[in-house]
């Protein structure tokens, strides 16, 4: 008789076994996280720059490698840490995990240190790494600092894994690696970009995507100790990816997405007034956008803040936009970057790039080395191109605005700006725009 | 320092490659014992860093881990080539790999972003599927399908204990390299059993 052909002890025995496994597994079902709500980030107590102020800075400044991906957390006290990942090329063995905080006292960033790369996350995460990318950094509500960054073992970015790292000092030290599983299929195609954010337990709202056979949109939650708790589909097929979600209050928030869908090529929202627990069918808002990425926050006053590449084509024009009805409508405060149709030769580029450069920081010494390196990662032969993109925007506990984005490729651009600067300048528009009207 | 589920991951991957090495041409006619000290030596090996990584990180880095019910075929295999246990009984194997291929083919095409149903968030703590294990295992354990109840039991009381990385339960029961196996020798079954019905 087979071993398999149980006699009856050993049947009782695998019947005691199913009894023992599920009385195990209801009670880690019982004990698992039940919903909670969002919690509203505490933005608005004005005690940030009291002028109406914008400034810009360089967070990277060194030359000649490639340069992308950069998010923010607030350390609190106006000081912001920024990540980003760079090497010799996007998807290079040697890329590494890059940071430097932005000290308001004196203005500037702090030099850049690396903290992670493919050798280290391998090792944190004892299994094979070829390639990483996309670090996005949040605070929980225990002040833990959280980095979720791409890692790739097989294959390109579809073959991506998230893996995260925490830390208890603002940044200075970080544990090891640790991977979280999101997919039923090797683990396989799940990347981050959007803007964590948390929920009134103390866990973590992680927006995530996928782009192996279908591109959608995904919603994980995490406990305070990084455990998956759940995950919810945003959309599905070949929509959208890149998720950012906007928090309006304990209930509602609206989910803004890139487009990788048919043209008309237009931002995907979708929205939620019961803390994520549903969402509505996605759909396209009135921003253009030509499959990037889009940034946003929610001020307290219930306006929403947006930066894109608000064009159906191409990534030469990066847009502050701000909606004053859920997303409706939009109108532009300010055009950070336009390049539209600029596709010179190698030096103009890198006299055009330079003045940038310039623009971006006067005091700024070697502006040319800026410009030649965007020249080294933005001209092939004698075609080059601008690129302002992947924007990542956080509004700080003193209600400043912080935006980094990706600069030709070469570095990351810092602009911060005052609540009241936005308010002016929004106030200024609508004052041209009426006197335009009347005249 | 490894933590608790790098460990468990590297086992599972180290069993998989011991199955293979005890595959080979000439290891039947090794004793017990040599046939103990193979799988030793095959173990250290494969755990053992070589470069910057064991060779079961590098396999692991490809596959994740493995399931329960992948583990529990694997040492069922490995304990009949090694101390000649009787084999898994070969209708209690296609019965798990029938049920195995027929959750294969609506969870993965689902779970990878076909519509906006996601079985796969099911397995996070869902009582609702817990439940529903529960009572196919025990419709299993009371129709004699020994194997699938013992694989469910298994990859529950895994789960519950936090055997591995992954928090969802579906990622104990099954994994794509056992549904593909459950797929092609259910295909090769029906094939066979096609050829065999006279005309």
């Amino acid at each position: 008789m087979s071993y398999w052909q149980q006699q009856p002890k050993q049947r009782k025995l695998l019947l005691l076994l199913v009894a023992i496994s599920f009385s195990a597994a209801f009670y880690k079902a019982m004990h698992h996280p039940t919903p909670a709500t969002f919690v509203v980030p505490v933005n608005d107590q004005h005690v940030g720059a009291q002028r109406a102020i914008i400034r810009s800075h360089f967070v990277s400044p060194t030359q000649n490698i490639s340069t992308h991906a950069a998010s923010l957390v607030d350390l609190g006290n106006g000081y912001i840490r920024a990540f980003w990942f760079a090497g010799s090329r996007e998807g290079a063995k040697d890329v590494q995990i890059r940071t430097a905080v932005f000290d308001p006292v004196y203005d500037r960033w702090s030099p850049e240190t690396a903290i992670a790369d493919r050798n280290s996350t391998q090792n944190g995460l004892l299994r094979f790494v070829k390639k990483i990318g996309n670090p996005v950094a949040h605070q929980a509500s225990d002040g833990t600092l959280w980095l979720f960054y791409v890692t790739v073992s097989i294959g390109g970015w579809a073959g991506s894994s998230i893996t995260a790292m925490t830390s208890h000092d603002d940044g200075n030290t970080w544990s090891g690696a640790r991977r979280l599983i999101t997919s039923p299929f090797i683990n396989i195609s799940t990347l981050v970009k959007g803007t964590p954010f948390n929920y009134s337990d103390g866990s973590i709202g992680l927006p995530i995507y996928h782009e192996f056979i279908g591109k959608f949109g995904e919603l994980l939650r995490l406990s305070s100790s990084g455990e998956v708790i759940d995950k919810q589909r945003l959309t599905s097929g070949k929509l959208a990816i890149q998720p950012v979600p906007l928090i309006l209050d304990a209930q509602r928030a609206l989910m803004l997405m890139r487009h990788t869908g048919a043209a008309p090529k237009r931002v995907i929202s979708a929205v939620t007034t019961d803390a994520g627990q549903h969402w509505s069918t996605p759909q396209k808002i009135a921003l253009s956008n030509p499959d990037a990425a889009v940034a946003g926050v929610a001020l307290a006053d219930g306006r929403l803040l947006a930066v894109l590449n608000d064009t159906e084509a191409k990534r030469e024009v990066l847009s502050l936009v701000v909606s004053s009805d859920n997303g409706k409508n939009w109108e532009t405060v300010l055009q950070l970057e336009d390049q539209h149709g600029q596709h010179p030769q190698p030096a103009e580029y890198v006299r055009l790039a330079t003045q940038l450069a310039k623009d971006t920081e006067a005091t700024l010494v070697d502006a040319s080395a800026f410009g030649a390196s965007a020249r080294h990662n933005k001209c092939m032969g004698q075609s080059c191109e601008f690129e302002f993109s992947y924007p990542y925007l956080i509004q700080a506990k003193n209600s400043d605005f912080h935006l980094v984005y990706t600069w030709n490729r070469s570095h990351i651009k810092h602009v911060s700006f005052s609540r009241k600067w936005l308010d002016q300048r929004i106030t200024e528009l609508r004052k041209e725009v009426s006197d335009a009207a009347v005249h | 320092m490894p933590q608790f589920t790098d460990l468990t991951g590297l086992l599972g991957i180290a069993s998989v490659i011991s199955a293979i090495v005890m595959m080979l041409p000439g290891i039947a006619r090794f004793s017990t014992l040599h046939k103990g000290i193979l799988l030793s030596l095959v173990f250290v090996l494969v755990l053992m860093p070589l470069g910057e990584l064991p060779l079961a990180a590098y396999v692991r880095g490809a596959t994740g881990d493995l399931s329960i019910t992948t583990l529990v075929l694997i040492w069922g295999g490995l304990l009949h080539r090694w101390c000649g246990l009787a084999s898994v009984d070969a209708k209690q194997r296609d019965a798990l790999l029938t049920v195995v291929a027929l959750i294969a083919v609506a969870l993965y095409p689902l779970s990878l972003g076909v519509g906006m149903f996601d079985p796969y968030r099911y397995g996070f703590a869902c009582v609702a599927f817990i439940i529903a294990l529960f009572i196919i295992a025990l419709t299993a354990w009371i129709r004699r399908s020994d194997l699938i109840a013992l694989c469910i039991a298994l990859a529950a009381f895994a789960w519950s204990i936090g055997w591995y990385e992954s928090s969802n339960l579906w990622d104990y029961l099954v994994d794509p390299f056992l549904a593909i196996y459950a797929v092609w020798v259910i295909a090769f079954s029906m094939k066979k059993t096609r050829l065999q019905t006279p005309a």
